[in-house]
């Protein structure tokens, strides 16, 4: 028998147990050496622990000394019945002298033999988490010491078991978080990889089949809002592939998915059969359970995902957060597909509306560059050059308010209308003008600066319109640069009744004007005029058109590029004396080789009434050459001209025979030639005919 | 781009003008024949083409009026030119008889004053 009062060193060993048990021992090695400790210190046969069930209302051995069955049975106590249960439900300790004539249920302690037990209740804050008994196979009366010394073993097991099983919840906790971040990691490394690469509906497959991995699901659909913002439109399906197939539309606000789009928040149906489903779909395939989220970006409702079970499923809290935070995901990768789509489609259109080609003008030479913009977002930056009547060049530069496939198409029509107007041979200034009103009509998103620019290479001057448009540049033969003035124009689609002006100044020989748009020039932290004065000087000492663009480019543009950029330079070569050019053997290219002819011959200080007799005389032996062009090979024709102390001689050769046209009113070239010039050869050759003809300018005989 | 030339037309009583802006060579000579003609109907006594605006005439122009003139001699029509004084392409219609061939003056109102006389 033990003391009235408990030796000290049993309730250290106790303790000890205890203690070493919350940091080492799992539950069942603590309540093992619990017990062991327990018999031997109240001198008991049999020890047993039966705990709460999560039910609250059953009790379950979990560890037993002496009545192991107990433990191995599952024996299960009513709390408030027999010894145990009225233990727990009246949360004080029980003696029992002789268990005979007891109220016992457990059938196991009576067949052990037990003759006496003494039970205490397992409290923690006043919570009771089971019990503790001993027992005796001799008759025992167990006194108030015995009770006291159970009911401190019993408080500290308690604390331990309770320990443990917070220690056990939370690495249930932590493990479940583990896998949560897993799975999240899987999906985040998806949508991270994939922007780049993946089109929208590769984003979105491969989207879908990581989310029916990570929530263990059957089913995975995404639906993304229409552009009207009323319907969801299926764009994405795993396990119910039908419903991308068949273009399933959901109108917001009804239905699963529309209730999740309208309200902006999860949604839950643990039994699809029980619950408003609009999509027969997900019926027909058998879906059981669904769980959906919005897809949400800055607010703005994308579309829905949902998921679903072929078996029924109660979907947790952790599994709508973990859904949420796919989608969450996943919306911000459809936007940035979304985004890089449109930027590709706008890249297309403008590509398209660039000119593939420069028109190639003999005595004109042309450069240019376009350098998109680095970031998402295409800008509106476009140039355009084409003939006009007479030898003139339309050269024009502008940059559409606004970005991707708005400004494309800004782009596309302003290209179109100002070729138009232009080609109908309106006055600059009104060509600019019916292209503002036409910009205006469109409606706001139209704005445009333009810079519109028509070089006359006979008359060697330069015509400028500047709607809004940072000034051109140009540079003269000499290697001065300035900048044409700016007119004050408003940008294009600004105001219908805005008015333009032009201003036509000299463009002498061996001038160039560089046209561009404000990305070059703009850059942050520095001034407009910083960027200015930085092109005036990048442009003074280039070469020849296409070196001065490689240079501007190479000295103006950054790397990293918040803007795009477009360059066009045009330059006016001063003619040589010698001149050789090579045409096409068509019709249309007669009046192409006047104009270069008549201004080489300027460029000679011929007089106007020459040029016009030295120019016909060339057409004549031109037009025949043009004319008995036959076969291949003869496809082309050359002239060449050149000149020495004021004397011209030009030489004009075919792959063809000459031959003097016939009928009635053919045949005037030759003698026509003759009178205009002092000097008419024809020769004829093997490989073709060579017409010579020779006069002295006016200048060099007075 | 533009058409190289184009006609303005103007209808005085039966004699009709024809005024060819811009420029006349090989590449339109056929097409600004066809327009020519077709300005032409039964009644019309005579076409006056006025040569005031045009900027550039070869072989290809003349021969075009030459046949002009020869078919019109043919219907018993006539033909005028306004050609302005002292012009470059008045040494061309010069040079290649042209102008001996077919009355030439020197403004449009004379053409017709001319054209409206009665026939010599």
């Amino acid at each position: 028998m033990i003391g009235a009062v408990p030796d000290r060193r049993v309730l250290e060993s106790l303790q000890r147990v205890t203690d070493a048990a919350l940091a080492h021992l799992s539950r069942q090695d603590l309540l093992a050496e619990l017990l062991s400790r327990i018999t031997e210190i109240l001198e008991a046969d049999t020890a047993a622990i039966l705990l709460l069930e999560p039910d609250g209302a059953t009790l379950r051995p979990r560890a037993a000394k002496g009545i192991e069955e107990a433990v191995r049975q599952g024996v299960r106590i009513p709390v408030g019945r027999g010894f145990a249960g009225r233990i727990a439900a009246e949360r004080r300790p029980i003696t029992i002298d002789d268990v005979d004539h007891a109220d016992i249920l457990n059938p196991i302690l009576r067949e052990t033999g037990i003759r006496s037990l003494l039970g205490v209740p397992l409290l923690v804050e006043g919570r009771v988490l089971g019990v503790l008994h001993v027992g005796t196979l001799t008759p025992r009366t167990f006194t108030t010491d015995d009770r006291d010394l159970l009911q401190l073993a019993a408080d500290r097991a308690a604390l331990a078991i309770e320990h443990a099983r917070l220690y056990e919840q939370e690495r249930v906790a932590r493990q479940t978080a583990e896998r949560a971040s897993q799975r999240l990691e899987s999906l985040q490394s998806v949508t991270d990889a994939t922007l780049a690469y993946l089109s929208q509906d590769g984003l979105l497959a491969e989207l879908l089949s990581r989310i029916t991995e990570a929530l263990g699901v059957d089913t995975a659909a995404i639906l993304l809002l229409e552009p009207d913002g009323v319907t969801l439109r299926a764009r994405a399906a795993k396990g119910i592939e039908e419903e991308v197939e068949q273009g399933v539309r959901i109108p917001v606000g009804r239905g699963f998915a529309g209730r999740i789009a309208a309200e902006r928040r999860p949604v839950t149906i643990d039994d699809v059969d029980h619950a408003d489903i609009l999509n027969p779909i997900l019926r027909e395939t058998g879906i059981r359970s669904l769980l959906g989220v919005p897809l949400l970006v800055e607010g703005r409702v994308l579309g829905v995902l949902h998921v679903g079970t072929l078996t029924p499923r109660t979907f947790t809290t952790d599994d709508r957060d973990l859904l949420q935070l796919a989608a969450d995901r996943a919306a911000v990768a459809i936007e940035h597909a979304r985004l890089y789509e449109q930027r590709r489609l706008a890249e297309a259109v403008q590509r398209r509306l660039l000119p593939e080609d420069l028109p190639s003008i003999p005595g004109l030479e042309l450069a240019s560059a376009y350098l998109p913009a680095s970031g998402e977002s295409l800008g509106g930056d476009w140039y355009d050059a084409f003939e006009l009547s007479g030898g003139r060049i339309a050269l024009a530069v502008g940059d559409v308010v606004g970005h991707g496939l708005a400004a494309a198409a800004v782009m596309a029509q302003l290209r179109a209308a100002l070729r138009a107007y232009a080609v109908e041979e309106h006055p600059a200034a009104d060509v600019v003008e019916r292209v503002n009103a036409l910009m205006w009509q469109l409606g706001p998103t139209a704005m445009t600066t333009l810079a519109y620019l028509v070089v006359d290479p006979v008359e060697e001057s330069l015509e400028l319109v500047n709607a809004g448009h940072p000034p051109p540049l140009v540079v003269a033969g000499g290697g001065e640069v300035s900048y044409l003035p700016l007119q004050g124009g408003m940008a294009l689609g600004a105001s219908p009744l805005a008015t333009y002006h032009s201003e036509t100044i000299p463009f002498p020989p061996r001038s160039t004007v560089v046209l561009y748009t404000d990305g070059l020039v703009e850059r942050r932290g520095t001034s407009i005029d910083d960027g200015l004065e930085r092109l005036r000087l990048c442009a003074a000492d280039a070469g020849d058109v296409g070196a001065l663009v490689a240079a501007i480019i190479e000295h103006m543009v950054p790397d990293e590029r918040a803007d795009d950029i477009a360059v066009i330079a045009a330059c006016l070569p001063l003619l040589p004396d010698e001149l050789v050019s090579r045409w096409p053997a068509e019709k249309e290219t007669l009046v192409s080789v006047r104009r270069l002819l008549r201004r080489w011959l300027h460029n000679r200080g011929a007089g106007e009434e020459e040029i016009y007799a030295i120019t016909v005389a060339c057409q004549e032996a031109c037009a025949n050459a043009v004319e008995h062009a036959y076969g291949p090979g003869r496809r082309w024709f050359d002239v060449e001209a050149s000149h020495r102390d004021g004397h011209v001689r030009l030489t004009v050769r075919d792959g063809g025979r000459w031959r003097e046209p016939r009928g009635t009113h053919r045949g005037r070239g030759l003698p026509l030639m003759r009178a205009l010039m002092e000097l008419v050869d024809v020769q004829h050759t093997a490989d073709g005919t060579v017409v010579v003809l020779e006069r002295t300018l006016e200048h060099a005989t007075s | 781009m533009r058409p190289l030339a184009r006609i303005v037309e103007e209808r005085h009583g039966e004699i009709a003008v024809a005024a060819i802006e811009g420029e006349i060579d090989a590449s339109n000579a056929d097409e600004l024949g066809a327009r020519l003609r077709s300005q032409l109907t039964n009644r019309s006594e005579t076409l006056v083409v006025d040569l005031v605006a045009t900027t550039y005439v070869d072989s290809a122009g003349i021969n075009l009026l030459f046949a002009l003139a020869a078919e019109l001699h043919q219907r018993q029509q006539r033909l005028h030119l306004v050609v302005a004084e002292s012009s470059p392409i008045a040494r061309v219609i010069d040079i290649t008889g042209l102008a001996s061939a077919v009355p030439s003056h020197p403004t449009r109102d004379g053409a017709l004053v001319a054209a409206s006389a009665p026939a010599p």
